[in-house]
């Protein structure tokens, strides 16, 4: 976005295709594209490929011990199905996967910046296609901050990767089936939780089953049979509970809610907390692409065509000749593993097309896409966002890199910082580690509070790079550069003194 | 309502622009500021907080020096509230660090010239100085300039204070409001065509920052000025370790640690100015030399994060200073912009002598060195 296109022939690409995530969506699409002979750079943060569904794996199957066994009964045939997957994305000699590499900035133009321990650079493809997968949606609520809670999603991450078990008291809150799939596998693994609180409601179920189609049935039997079996071995579980609180001193001690008008204190070690997946914008963000407000999910995802053609959002004449990037996966549209794969197939088959490589779209991708996210409409009427769905009281921290709670936004916002990068300049909310991934919705909402605005697409903050934290030693290394961008320029003001030559014009 | 000659308007509700209208408010004119976007959203905003004498060109000393007494008094200005609000640091000092011989060498000719005019504030640091005041600076560094004075503010925080200010004295600033035309008005004064309806003045003072020059041209008048986008980076917090602001002198350097412990880098290496968009972007490829220079300087720093960058819009005239003073021929169109990446720390003072001007119809001496003419500027038929 920095740069002209017209710079762009004096740089050598590094690969056809360049994919940001190596999930289920990017394995596909790479495996797909490397099956047409051409070549694909893969970036990833993890050391090993697989994603969040498939994290770690390679390594859980391979180690024989009777624990890693328990896990793997545990995370269920679902898990194991990636084995497949990555072996052939492993086999393919046409894919120069980099694991361990963060990409910090995407340029719609085909420029990736990538990081790996202290070493950074760009690299330049004729196609980007970002999977950089979902996030769990960010809820602030009183004493989301103390040690001891924890989202749903890191909570598997630590069993993926670590086999770190959870003790104590552990206690659930939230919505969505990545909740009730932890419960059942914390369960599996001698973790009974004390109790599930669910914000979701028995009508919400109802009213969900006219969205029931029946390509979309099994999903929903797995899932009422998650919930059979938390039933059965006695798991409490409570549902309609809002205005969550997490309380302690220095760490939780006890998470309260009100349920049927009565608030409820329950004790607990372990709260963890889900209110579902949101695709990841901080890239597209990043990249100056457009993005739309979904509102069934109340969350941003970016624009795309079908077969996930990004477009920029950029002035005019700020746009490259084209938007060369593509999303595919979660991080387009929040559909599971079944459904990223389906579409990074549909992503690869779309650009060998342009490529004129390929034959197109097959419509037997195509009904893959279709079939696979025909659940969607159900999930997302059965569990709606819940802890998110109030704005969080004053005293209720929203930024917690700065620190800052919705009052002190609110102050600043009613007088008159209505603008997301003024709102950011002023009180440095969304400037700390995180980058604002986990405060910008809330800043946002905020905003729209006050202007009483609904409906429409909330404000965010402009992307800048590095969208990710980049150390001064690798920046200072940076490879892959753009010859024409970095003739130095720089604001010469640094004075001329020679008083001889000016002493015909007086000091003061 | 006031006689037609007291009555100004002022395009560009910057920090220039605030502090104009509030001297001139004060002094009992009827002023009214426009801007195109809120006031303050550009340079002013944005800016690097630096309140800087250090290494400034020797014309703009006088002006410079009564900034700072400004700033130390800032609540005598814009209230004791809004002063707090800005965080001034005075007195922490700004150092020039010398890297290699030719910088040391140039300090050091530096530091005799300004004494040679009187102007004392530049003391020159031994490699031991520097030592002392910068824990953790380069082995190579040999020495440089510091200005005691020195220090920073919160230029957002300051742009408010200037801009509630003005408005508390009786300017009134109209936002999202675009100068598209400029036209005298028969009888005197001038009439701007904006986006947002038709606006007189008797005077019409041009803060318009980066867009200085195309403001002047809608009035017939042609100044040179470049439109630059100077970047700036965050870092993650660090330890506690520096209380001075540290600039390079042939690099492109500018240093600081805020309160909250992040490093806030500058140092005047442009991004892509977008001024018809009214915005700017980093240019990345350009900012390994930024933090190549932190590096040199202090080179334990290699694993720091930068968080985030940014860029603003500035103007920037030929010679480094800024155009202050009434076009040629035109003694109530006033030019005030081209500040060249350190008009945050002169706007007090430019407020003031340009008020003082206006009102008593004589140029404060402190400005003699910013008129228009010097540029030979043309003036359209
Ligand atoms: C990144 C950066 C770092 C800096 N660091 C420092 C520092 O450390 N110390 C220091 O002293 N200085 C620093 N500066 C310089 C300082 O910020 C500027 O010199 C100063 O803010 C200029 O103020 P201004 O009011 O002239 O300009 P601005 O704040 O840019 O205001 C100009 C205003 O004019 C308006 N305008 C323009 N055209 C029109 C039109 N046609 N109609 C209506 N409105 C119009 C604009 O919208 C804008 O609001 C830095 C600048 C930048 C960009």
């Amino acid at each position: 976005m920095t740069q002209a296109t017209d710079m762009r022939p004096s740089v050598p690409m590094d690969a056809d295709i360049i994919i940001v995530g190596c999930g289920p969506a990017g394995m596909t699409a790479a495996i797909e594209l490397a099956e047409a002979n051409r070549s694909v750079i893969v970036l990833d943060m993890q050391p090993t490929p697989g994603g969040q569904i498939f994290r770690n794996l390679e390594d859980n199957i391979s180690q024989q011990s009777s624990d890693r066994q328990a896990l793997l009964a545990a995370l269920g045939p679902a898990y194991r199905a990636g084995a497949d997957l990555i072996r052939r994305f492993r086999a393919s000699s046409r894919i120069d996967y980099r694991p361990l590499t963060t990409v910090w900035e995407v340029r719609p133009d085909g420029t990736v910046g990538w990081l790996r321990g202290m070493d950074a650079g760009y690299l330049r493809a004729t196609t980007v296609i970002l999977a950089h997968g979902a996030m769990e949606r960010p809820v602030p609520f009183p004493g989301w901050t103390l040690p001891g809670v924890m989202t749903a999603g890191s909570v598997q991450t630590l069993l993926k990767a670590g086999n770190l078990k959870p003790t104590g008291n552990v206690v659930l809150a939230g919505t969505g089936p990545l909740l009730l799939l932890l419960a059942t596998q914390l369960h599996k693994l001698g973790v009974k939780p004390t109790l599930i609180a669910r914000t979701d409601r028995f009508s919400d179920g109802l009213r969900a089953m006219r969205y029931l189609r029946r390509n979309g049935l099994l999903p929903v039997v797995k899932g009422l049979g998650w919930l059979a079996q938390l039933k059965r071995s006695g798991v409490r579980m409570t549902s309609g509970v809002s205005d969550l609180a997490a309380e302690g001193e220095r760490k939780v001690e006890a998470v309260s809610f009100t349920v049927k008008g009565r608030r409820v204190r329950q004790p607990c070690d372990l709260l963890v907390v889900h209110d579902g997946i949101v695709p990841a914008i901080d890239i597209p963000n990043g990249a100056g692409l457009a993005l739309q407000w979904d509102q069934t999910n109340a969350s941003w995802r970016p624009r795309t065509t079908s077969d996930g053609l990004a477009s920029s959002a950029l002035p005019p004449d700020l746009q490259p000749e084209r938007c060369v990037v593509r999303i595919t996966g979660d991080a387009r549209r929040i559909g599971g593993a079944e459904a990223t794969i389906a579409h990074g197939r549909l992503t690869a088959q779309a650009i060998l097309a342009e490529l004129r490589k390929g034959d197109g779209i097959s419509s037997k991708s195509q009904q893959a896409v279709d079939r696979t996210l025909s659940v969607r409409p159900f999930l997302d009427a059965a569990f709606p966002p819940g802890l998110s769905a109030k704005l969080p009281d004053d005293n209720t921290i929203v930024c917690r890199c700065e620190e800052l709670t919705a009052g002190a936004l609110r102050e600043k916002i009613r007088a008159g910082f209505g603008n997301m990068d003024a709102l950011r300049g002023e009180t440095r909310c969304g400037m700390g580690p995180c980058q604002g991934r986990n405060c910008m919705i809330t800043a946002a909402r905020l905003i729209e509070e006050d202007r009483g605005a609904c409906g429409s697409t909330p404000p965010v903050f402009r992307g800048r790079p590095p969208i990710r934290p980049l150390p001064l030693g690798a920046l200072a290394g940076l490879t892959g550069l753009d010859p024409s961008a970095t003739e130095l320029l720089t604001l010469e003001d640094k004075p001329e003194h020679d008083v001889e030559a000016t002493s015909d014009v007086p000091a003061e | 309502m006031s006689r037609q000659s007291e009555t100004a308007l002022i395009i560009g509700a910057g920090l220039q622009g605030c502090s104009i209208a509030l001297f001139l408010a004060r002094a009992g004119w009827n002023v009214t500021l426009l801007d195109k976007n809120v006031a303050g959203r550009h340079a002013s905003s944005v800016n690097a907080g630096g309140l800087r004498m250090l290494m400034r060109d020797w014309r703009e000393y006088p002006l410079s020096q009564r900034a700072m007494e400004h700033w130390v008094h800032l609540d005598r200005l814009v209230g004791e509230k809004a002063a707090d609000a800005c965080e001034v640091r005075l007195g922490v000092s700004q150092i020039g660090l010398a890297l290699d011989e030719a910088e040391m060498s140039w300090a050091v000719g530096r530091a005799e010239d300004m004494k040679k005019r009187g102007l004392g504030e530049e003391e020159l640091l031994s490699r031991e100085d520097v030592r002392t005041l910068l824990p953790g600076v380069s082995e190579n560094a040999l020495g440089g300039l510091i200005s005691r004075r020195d220090g920073h503010a919160n230029p957002a925080a300051a742009t408010r204070a200037f801009r509630e200010a003005a408005v508390a004295a009786g300017a009134r600033i109209v936002e999202n409001c675009r100068v598209l035309g400029l036209e005298r008005v028969r009888g005197g004064g001038w009439r701007a065509e904006t986006s947002f309806g038709q606006h007189e003045g008797g005077v019409l003072i041009n803060c318009g920052g980066a867009w200085g020059a195309r403001v002047a041209a809608m009035a017939g008048q042609t100044l040179p000025l470049k439109t630059v986008a100077p970047s700036m980076m965050v870092t993650a917090r660090t330890q506690p370790f520096l209380t001075p602001v540290v600039i390079g002198i042939d690099r492109p350097l500018s240093f600081k640690q805020s309160a909250v412990g992040s490093l806030v880098i500058g140092g005047g290496i442009l991004g892509k100015p977008c001024p018809d968009q009214d915005t700017s972007f980093t240019v990345m490829d350009r900012m390994p030399q930024s933090a190549a220079a932190t590096l040199e300087a202090f080179p334990a720093l290699a694993h720091v994060p930068v968080l985030r960058t940014w860029t603003g819009l500035e103007g920037a005239t030929p010679d480094g200073i800024p155009v202050i003073g009434p076009g040629q021929g035109t003694p109530d169109l006033w030019h005030v912009f081209g500040f060249c990446g350190h008009g945050f720390q002169l706007s007090p003072a430019v407020g003031e002598a340009v008020a003082k001007s206006l009102v008593s119809g004589t140029l404060e001496a402190t400005l003699a060195p910013f008129d228009c003419g010097r540029f030979a500027s043309r003036v359209a038929a």
